[in-house]
């Protein structure tokens, strides 16, 4: 089973010095925190917010490609969550044919925004962040962290 | 393998990834091109970190556990039957550089608009050719690599002072 889910924004999460993409169902029923690197999130962000760099970035530079060639972007699902990395398809059609490409949920967002393709969950993968990334997350908390809000 | 060299070829230079340095106070990597046929003389490239470093795994022909952004075009390719034929760095203006990659399938060759960075890290993993027209490679003048790392040095060591 597959769900549905949009880009509802991005974060930074200062205890990793990460970016967090966060995907959401239709019916705000649930959430996705996806963690990506900082080039992936500027990838995302500009997409976001519908700019147009004078020049194309790596991501608008995978769109000419699929271009040139004819070849569309179908969807993007992402498929599965090991041990906090996350794995996700790229399906394309090119000639009346279809293909499934592995890549990083980063770069098929990325992609599936610049080419307005729907982005799919796998409902295994919610399940499973829901309680891994819960506590990966209230593990990285220490009292310092709280106190800091106080200064 | 077939020559792809087009009409033009006499006005095109084949260059060869020399190294990528560090410039850590921009936070971006400059690509040190030389010439295939005669490697003296340098050609530099500022590049984003994130490319810097994707051209720089290329070179080390490292792997990573998942496919990073370049792999990924480099991928559809092998998946759809595309070949990176060459790659081209076509124009600078206002020391911005210009690329255009040529992708062949069945015959046709199509072209994509690029920075010069995705088109080296393409091109790398694809094992391309990465050519400088004549006329862009004539007007890197002023470029003088050692006195531009020199700058760099002394820039980073200012950096700790402060």
């Amino acid at each position: 089973m597959i769900t549905q889910m949009q880009v509802k924004g991005l974060m930074f999460d200062p205890y990793t010095n990460a970016y967090i993409v966060i995907l959401r169902d239709e019916d705000q029923s649930e959430m996705l925190p996806i963690w990506v690197g900082k080039s992936e999130a500027g990838a995302i962000s500009l997409s976001l917010e519908n700019v147009a760099p004078p020049r194309p970035m790596t991501h608008d530079f995978m769109k000419s490609y699929l271009d040139a060639v004819n070849a569309k972007v179908i969807s993007v699902v992402v498929t599965d969550l090991n041990d906090n990395t996350y794995f996700a398809k790229i399906h394309l059609s090119y000639e009346d044919s279809e293909y499934t490409i592995d890549s990083r949920p980063s770069d098929a967002i990325a992609l599936a925004l610049r080419s307005h393709a729907p982005i799919f969950v796998n409902e295994s993968v919610i399940k499973k962040q829901s309680s891994e990334e819960l506590d990966q997350w209230l593990e990285n908390l220490k009292p310092e962290d709280f106190g800091k809000l106080d200064s | 393998m077939p020559d792809q060299t087009p009409q033009s070829s006499e006005t095109l230079i084949e260059l060869t990834i020399d190294r990528i340095v560090e410039d850590s106070n921009t936070d971006t990597r400059i690509v040190v091109l030389s010439r295939s046929d005669e490697a003296t003389e340098r050609f530099m490239i500022w590049v984003g970190a994130s490319e810097g470093e994707s051209i720089r795994r290329a070179l080390d022909t490292s792997v990573t556990p998942r496919p990073m952004s370049h792999d990924l075009v480099k991928n559809f390719g092998e998946h759809l039957g595309v070949k990176t034929t060459r790659v081209v760095l076509t124009d600078v203006k206002s020391s911005t550089y210009f690329a255009t990659v040529y992708l062949e399938n069945k015959g046709v060759t199509r072209t994509i608009d690029a920075r010069p960075s995705d088109a080296i890290a393409l091109a790398l993993r694809c094992h391309a050719p990465i050519y400088v027209t004549h006329d862009v490679w004539q007007r890197r003048s002023g470029q003088n690599l050692d006195a531009c790392l020199n700058k760099l040095e002394t820039k980073n060591i200012g950096a700790h002072e402060a």
